[in-house]
């Protein structure tokens, strides 16, 4: 069964990595691919385990979390420099004319993944029944209808249940896409 | 040779007529007075599940929330979604509830015109008076933004306000949100939800020259939003084609991963961001269940 999953693994990350060879990117644009490749197959590990399909097990949560710091960060924001603007990818003009943003969720994004790594040992949220969105987002109806709510702190990632320190992780993934990521053809 | 002009006028005539006709056309229909009291923070879950907060903040731009969203670029001209908060000038702090009853379920502005179909009110026709009374209270908190959003941007002939009763004569179809006997409280849950207030298929089905939603094309995918985005099929053939599980796509509307360890970008990271990941777990549930197609009990 462990092999399996291993040969799995590897089948999915070899179509990965042969997806990115047909690409045509290379250098630094075939770097960036390599880092968000790398990513989403820790993504598809944990997922199972943070909806409660597969067994919690702590190791995979803080491997995970290491794979997102690891390319987070300046990790990230170094892989796309201001003279790459032009040349073609999925990158976004709006990266460079909106900097600051991106540099903040690629950051966030770092923080978001030392909380996962803390919270690692907290297991996954004992109620899935009713989430009280207004209540998790900081605040009462104002956030709930659009008002600012605080960004959660690295000690509070610390405490909260794995799960939803992933979906904050998550969230700060598709975020960056929407704003930065152009669609695919 | 006289007789030709004669009828070219007569045709001209009865056009300007008919014209007049359309112009003078009345289409709101009489709205009893919403009496129960509203609860705010139920009709915030609704203007997040509706994609209210969505689409008339300007996000990417740090407009305050309602103040009027991002530009709606499209083949008609360039839509504002308009300002919502509680400024009586430049919002609807003016505006009665019966008035925000009108143009939500029926897509008629307090002063009787008809909204562009980029507002999905198609979608919301079915909303109860008790919905409306909830919108109404949670729309009650927003702060007050006095600056007007600009005034729509859009070319003849679709600046012809009148041309819109025409167009909600052939397109404004009802939605079916009514639930089916025989089918789980789930799937019809997620039915009223996905045909209705979470309004799916504004984006995921085809649209004609006239800006129409081609019914036979139903959650086929389009490839014309506006601003040049496309939208992918969602029916339960495409999606069951393309991996995804019911419990995927109910993690997906929470989290924007999908089965492949991708995160959503483009408009559906947005609806995410700022719609469904605010939704319950169950409420997402049904709507997997109801877009999958998915009963137990069939």
């Amino acid at each position: 069964m462990k092999l399996k999953t291993i040969l799995a693994a590897a089948a999915a990350s070899s179509v990965a990595m042969g997806a990115l060879a047909h690409s045509g990117a290379t250098g630094i644009v075939l770097e960036r691919m390599q880092a968000m490749s790398a990513m989403s197959e820790a993504v598809k590990k944990v997922t199972p385990i943070m909806r409660g399909e597969a067994d919690y097990d702590a190791d995979t949560v803080r491997a995970a979390a290491q794979t997102f710091e690891e390319h987070s960060g300046t990790a990230m924001t170094e892989l796309f420099p201001r003279d790459n603007a032009n040349e073609k990818s999925y990158a976004k003009p709006a990266i460079w004319e909106d900097w600051e943003e991106f540099e903040r969720l690629a950051v966030r994004l770092e923080t978001l993944s030392q909380g996962l790594a803390q919270a690692a040992d907290n297991g996954l949220s004992a109620d899935k029944a009713e989430t009280d969105t207004g209540a998790m987002m900081g605040g009462g109806t104002s956030a709930m209808m659009g008002g600012t709510s605080s960004e959660v702190s690295m000690e509070e990632l610390a405490q909260m249940p794995a799960d939803d320190v992933f979906a904050e992780i998550s969230q700060s993934c598709s975020s960056c896409h929407t704003r930065f990521r152009a669609e695919r053809d | 040779m006289r007789k030709l002009i004669l009828s070219a006028v007569a045709l001209a005539a009865a056009g300007i007529a008919g014209v007049g006709v359309v112009v003078a056309w009345p289409i709101k229909n009489p709205v009893d007075a919403i009496e129960m009291t509203g609860d705010a923070q139920r009709g915030a879950y609704l203007a997040r599940a509706g994609g209210c907060i969505a689409c008339h903040t300007n996000w990417d731009g740090g407009g305050k929330p309602l103040a009027g969203g991002a530009p709606l670029v499209t083949e008609f001209g360039t839509f504002y979604p308009p300002n919502l908060t509680t400024s009586k000038g430049a919002g609807i702090g003016n505006w009665t509830a019966e008035q925000f009853a009108a143009a939500l379920r029926q897509g008629v502005s307090p002063e009787g015109d008809p909204y562009y179909p980029a507002f999905p009110y198609p979608f919301y026709a079915n909303l109860s008076d008790q919905d409306i009374a909830d919108l109404w209270a949670a729309f009650q908190t927003v702060p007050a933004v006095d600056e007007p959003a600009p005034a729509n941007d859009v070319s003849f002939p679709y600046d012809q306000r009148w041309g819109l009763k025409l167009w909600r004569a052939a397109y404004m179809f009802p939605p079916s949100t009514r639930p089916v006997e025989g089918k789980s409280d789930e799937w019809n849950r997620g039915r009223q939800l996905v045909e209705g207030v979470t309004h799916c298929a504004a984006c995921h089905t085809g649209r004609n020259f006239a800006g129409g939603r081609k019914l036979e094309e139903k959650f086929r995918g389009f490839d014309g939003l506006p601003g040049g985005g496309r939208s992918p099929a969602i029916t339960p053939e495409a999606l069951r084609e393309g991996g995804w599980s019911v419990s995927d796509l109910a993690y997906a509307l929470k989290t924007g991963i999908m089965p492949d360890g991708d995160a959503f970008g483009g408009s559906m990271g947005e609806v995410v961001t700022y719609g469904t990941s605010f939704m319950s777990d169950a409420d997402r549930e049904a709507m997997a269940i109801y877009l999958l197609n998915e009963d137990e009990t069939q």
